[in-house]
């Protein structure tokens, strides 16, 4: 039996990790996901998992531990936030590159200067382009699911890359909500054993992990990490299946909340959409056919699907906690690129909101989804990129 | 929803008293979702620390900028005119104050309670450490949870000297005035 426990973010989140009980995990702190890999920490100590703990001196080395690790033939796992993240960032290409399908809650936190130690997806936006397959959760619940799932999509034969799963830092990592956990024995079945594949450890069969590669096969073997990206899409469905199977909670590719009539939509990740979703039901009660969409898997980013959902639509704002300078958000990008072969475009605006921990409130939801409204009655965008909830 | 603010200094406890009530509504069959804000941690430096409860999960996820409860573990930091602004008209505060109830006269058409916590946390021999003081005082002041969940609490939560942090519950309980 599972039992029901009132924990942080960070707990679940050194929880999965327990229950998994990987081979070798590489830590390093950082806030605000100190406090996860200080809890793993704690379980190694206590002789609660076997798994080897590698302390290392900095994010860089912590990933090249993982790499080595993985490649050596074990299940890897390690957490990171903000500036670790963009530390880890060369070697975060060479586990996707060498297909090592290390496991890493990344606690989402802005990036300096000016330094900042609150939630925002700089981090995780900023290494989309990795290589790595990313999964969003809206609270600590996700968050915990999310992490089991992960190790089952990594480790999946068609698949074999690494996966990091987000979580916003202190507003899901430092508060304390309900979370259902799975029994030690169910997940350690969900989970299952750990298969190696070309593992460095076998010395009978010699072989080398990222070599030089030169113009003449380079892009072929990118184009075979294009390829298998493809497949991540429906091996995450079928683990989503098989995890309500065991735990009556069910995940796909997004969320749709009240979606399929609405004529006003907005897509938001993470733990803002929790607050945005109230919202959306305010609408509702007020007549407007408001809903609202909420991506779970980022890379690989299922444009089919989303634009299938939003087909509907009239307008839609796209809610993005990081920006990329000079350019729109990182998700209003997608869901641009999602949309532009339907027939009839919703119009779209693109909302900064949240950076560095700025508190998104629901009237800032409120204000989008009544622009929105708006939008509809003229048939035309006035500015499209805007930041929101910015002290004048 | 029961939507409380938590506000005192660094190094009193504030975090750990907010997640002790979380924990306690939670063994009572609720949804607690606490929340407190970060900054620079440093000791004396004024924080704040929410705690939302309700019978159906919650989605909202940001501070509570009308709380319906306010409980203020120094009074310095008791300011009437920010309190109207953001209580709940007839909200309940709990203060912890050495000072007697005429000097928050101005908070009058509030539902008061007071507590002498440093009091209390001195005799149990915990120091200026005043969280469980001051959930002990909240129970009985707020009357949702029974003392008992409270205790239970505590006793999960309390990093050391789990007896004596119990005991100042249990005597905040009973010496709160309102």
């Amino acid at each position: 039996m599972g039992k029901i426990v009132a924990v942080t973010g960070n707990e679940a989140g050194a929880e999965a990790l327990r229950q998994v009980n990987p081979d070798v995990c590489g830590a390093y702190p950082i806030t605000p996901q100190t406090d996860m890999m200080q809890r793993f920490s704690s379980f190694v100590n206590d002789g609660k998992v076997d798994t080897e703990l590698i302390l290392v001196e900095s994010e860089h080395s912590s990933m090249s531990a993982c790499i080595g690790a993985a490649a050596g033939g074990g299940r890897v796992v390690t957490a990171t936030s903000s500036q670790g993240l963009a530390l880890m960032w060369e070697m975060l290409f060479i586990a996707a590159g060498d297909r090592l399908p290390i496991v890493m809650p990344v606690v989402n936190r802005a990036l300096s200067a000016p330094l900042n130690i609150h939630g925002d997806h700089s981090d995780a936006m900023g290494a989309r382009d990795s290589g790595w397959i990313q999964l969003w959760s809206e609270n600590a619940q996700e968050a915990y699911d999310n992490i089991i799932q992960a190790f089952r999509i990594a480790e999946h034969m068609d698949v074999r890359l690494p996966v990091m799963v987000c979580l916003d830092g202190f507003i899901i990592s430092h508060s304390i909500e309900r979370v259902e956990y799975l029994d030690d024995q169910t997940v350690k079945k969900f989970v299952g054993n750990y298969k190696q594949v070309n593992p460095l450890l076998d010395i009978k069969k010699p072989k080398s992990f990222g070599p030089l590669v030169l113009p003449d096969l380079y892009h072929e073997y990118k184009r075979a990490q294009h390829e298998v990206m493809t497949k991540v899409a429906d091996v995450v469905l079928d683990v989503a299946a098989d995890f309500k199977k065991i735990s009556g909670r069910e995940y796909g590719l997004f969320e749709s909340y009240k979606l399929k009539d609405a004529d006003v939509a907005l897509v938001i990740l993470n733990s803002a959409a929790g607050t945005a979703k109230d919202v959306v039901d305010d609408f509702r009660k007020k007549g407007i056919k408001a809903g609202l969409l909420k991506p779970r898997l980022f890379r690989p980013f299922p444009y089919e699907e989303i634009a299938k959902a939003l087909k509907n639509a009239k307008a839609v704002c796209v809610l993005d906690r990081a920006d990329s300078f000079g350019a729109y958000g990182p998700l209003f990008v997608e869901i641009n690129a999602a949309t532009m072969h339907l027939k009839n475009r919703p119009l779209m605006t693109n909302k900064i909101y949240g950076l560095g921990g700025r508190d998104f409130m629901p009237d800032q939801a409120e204000e989008a989804l009544s622009e929105l409204v708006d939008i509809v009655k003229k048939g035309k965008v006035k500015t499209v990129k805007e930041y929101i909830g910015v002290r004048e | 929803m029961l939507e409380i603010k938590f506000s005192g200094r660094g190094g009193q406890g504030v975090v750990v008293a907010s997640q002790i009530l979380g924990l306690a509504f939670f063994k009572d069959g609720k949804y607690p979702q606490c929340y407190s804000v970060f900054g620079g941690e440093r000791r004396g430096a004024p924080l704040v620390s929410f705690l939302r409860v309700d019978a159906k999960k919650i989605l909202l996820k940001c501070e509570i900028r009308q709380p319906g409860e306010l409980v203020c573990f120094d009074d310095s930091l008791v300011d009437p005119a920010d309190i109207k602004e953001s209580l709940v008209p007839g909200g309940r505060i709990l203060i912890n104050t050495r000072r007697p109830p005429e000097a928050f006269s101005e908070l009058n058409h509030f539902d008061l309670g007071f507590i002498d916590a440093l009091t209390v946390s001195h005799e149990m021999g915990l120091g200026k450490i005043i969280n469980t003081t001051m959930v002990g005082a909240y129970c009985r002041f707020a009357g949702h949870l029974d003392l008992d969940r409270v205790l239970e609490a505590v006793a999960e939560l309390a990093p050391a000297e789990r007896e004596a942090n119990m005991e100042a519950a249990r005597r905040a309980f009973e010496v709160m005035r309102n």
